[in-house]
């Protein structure tokens, strides 16, 4: 009874991960790195763009995590901690359409600012289809993951050595920053690099909110290789490539973790 | 202003501020399911009604509804059933090449989906499997049992050996001691994960688009596609209709189940 779950990942996970590494270097007469100097003609400015906007969500993430984690270390709210657990349970292209109504020229969002009088209709700013949209619908939707890995990491710490901050007249911010974050590193840098890796192969959100021109995430660039090109060395070219920036993370996390 | 003042206007911007960030989006959803009229740049629909619940409520998004919900319901019980044995396996005994195994059920999660899942789908075509049901519980079958596999394992973790070492000194047999003691006490793990599970196959995109079309569509499918279409209306009634199981899922975690099994979901 144990076989046939392992038989099924096994063909149709860890076969064809195999087989993308075979394809991206299989060029018509044999072997090569064809492909390779390809994407790296063509994406490599994407390649790039797809490290930053993840970085750039996750810096936002990290910052919201430690502040929020932090604050509910100190004061148990089970309210506030309810309602950011709501965007783990919304599916990743709900998140994209929603935030295509909010942030969009004519979203919701810019019309109540509007109605407001913060901004100029005649001109007005569009957050989706942008590297903001992209961003921003990325960070919603890994604000219960970022906080549920930070919260984790923060309750582990002992009462003690908070309370012994306190008394010597730390206050709140100093005692996070101080005594909590610098405790709490390892988990942290799990965190990120579980945040980081999600982020980087996200393939629904930029899909509905990248902007047609201009850089692509590399998981949408894979993916139109595959359906208008029809060209699936260059695809899993991209594809090994961002294995290997998954596994970048992962290394950096392990010597980080290590060297401690 | 005094000390006190400060504190609770404080407060309030705080809940104000969350609330807006968690629930901003969600209510423009909202909004547009039943604008039946809205021209740029009003700040509310100049004429709202139910006119494009009723329209979406008879046309082919029940067909894609129900799919989903039919191909949930199969890919929960095929995991249950190949993952609780494979699991209790896993958690309490020794077996050959077990480091491997564990190893095999990490890799889903530590590398993006599309570029292996376009390899499926190479695959997939040579059985015939791509554009079908079955190709779609398939593909929707590998993250599930992933899932499933890490806390089905935690689960039985949890219960102590000591328990079932009782019922075989007491003279039961192995088996019977799985179904007569070990099983229910896991009774609460496996209705948690079932429903992980079926969470993850309602809202399962990337293998779908892939391995599904474009003849079978199933709710997100739906939603995409109409979305891409700009039909503002039709998907965010879709939208709102496919969070409404997570969200039931978060409430029935939070009141009766432990959250520990949270962090292991969210990964998609």
């Amino acid at each position: 009874m144990a076989l046939p779950a392992i038989f099924i990942v096994g063909v149709l996970f860890v076969y064809p991960f195999f087989l993308s590494l075979m394809n991206s270097f299989k060029v018509k007469d044999g072997w090569g790195w064809d492909h390779y100097k390809t994407v790296f003609e063509l994406y490599t400015g994407d390649l790039l763009y797809t490290v930053w906007i993840s970085v750039a969500s996750l810096a936002i993430l990290l910052v919201f995590g430690i502040l929020l984690g932090g604050y509910l270390r100190f004061r148990h709210n089970g309210w506030i901690e309810f309602l950011f657990k709501i965007p783990l349970f919304i599916p990743f292209v709900v998140v994209g359409h929603a935030m295509r109504v909010l942030l969009a020229p004519n979203g919701t969002l810019n019309a109540s600012l509007a109605a407001l009088g913060v901004i100029d209709l005649q001109n007005p700013p569009s957050i989706a289809f942008s590297s903001a949209g992209i961003i921003t619908a990325l960070a919603w939707k890994n604000l219960s993951l970022a906080l549920l890995l930070l919260m984790g990491a923060f309750r582990s710490i002992d009462q003690n050595f908070i309370d012994a901050a306190r008394n010597i007249g730390a206050n709140y911010l100093r005692i996070l920053f101080t005594v909590m974050v610098p405790m709490a590193k390892g988990s942290i840098a799990v965190s990120a690099v579980l945040i980081f890796t999600s982020m980087m192969g996200s393939f629904s959100i930029p899909m509905m909110l990248g902007t047609t021109e201009g850089s692509q995430m590399a998981m949408v660039d894979l993916y139109y290789q595959i359906v208008y090109q029809n060209n699936y060395g260059a695809a899993n070219a991209i594809g090994v490539i961002s294995y290997l920036i998954s596994m970048g993370a992962a290394m950096y996390y392990l010597r980080t973790v290590t060297k401690r | 202003m005094s000390a006190v003042m400060w504190r609770l206007s404080g407060r309030v911007i705080g809940y104000g501020l969350a609330l807006f960030v968690i629930l901003g989006p969600i209510s423009s959803l909202l909004l547009w399911s039943i604008a039946e009229k809205w021209y740029w740049p009003h700040l509310f629909p100049q004429q709202i009604g139910p006119m494009y619940w009723k329209k979406v409520l008879e046309g082919d998004m029940m067909d894609a509804l129900l799919l989903s919900f039919g191909i949930a319901l199969v890919v929960t019980l095929l995991t249950l059933l190949l993952t609780v044995p494979l699991s209790y396996y896993l958690a309490r005994f020794e077996m050959p090449f077990k480091a491997l195994i564990m190893l095999l059920f990490l890799l889903p999660q530590a590398f993006p989906q599309l570029p292996v899942f376009s390899n499926t789908m190479v695959l997939l075509y040579k059985w015939d499997l791509v554009g079908t049901v079955p190709g779609v519980i398939l593909i929707h079958l590998v993250g599930a049992l992933v899932y499933a596999v890490w806390i089905l394992v935690s689960v039985f973790k949890s219960i102590p050996v000591s328990y079932e070492e009782a019922s075989i000194n007491l003279g039961a047999s192995k088996m019977r001691t799985f179904f007569t003691v070990t099983l229910p006490l896991s009774i609460p793990g496996l209705i948690a994960s079932a429903l992980m599970v079926f969470l993850y196959s309602l809202d399962e995109f990337t293998g779908t688009l892939l391995i599904g079309s474009p003849f079978i569509t199933t709710m997100p499918i739906y939603m995409y596609n109409s979305a891409m279409g700009y039909e503002m209306q039709v998907a965010s009634i879709t939208a709102l209709l496919l969070m409404i199981p997570g969200l039931l899922l978060l409430f029935l975690l939070e009141r009766y189940m432990k959250s520990e099994y949270l962090a292991a979901f969210g990964r998609a």
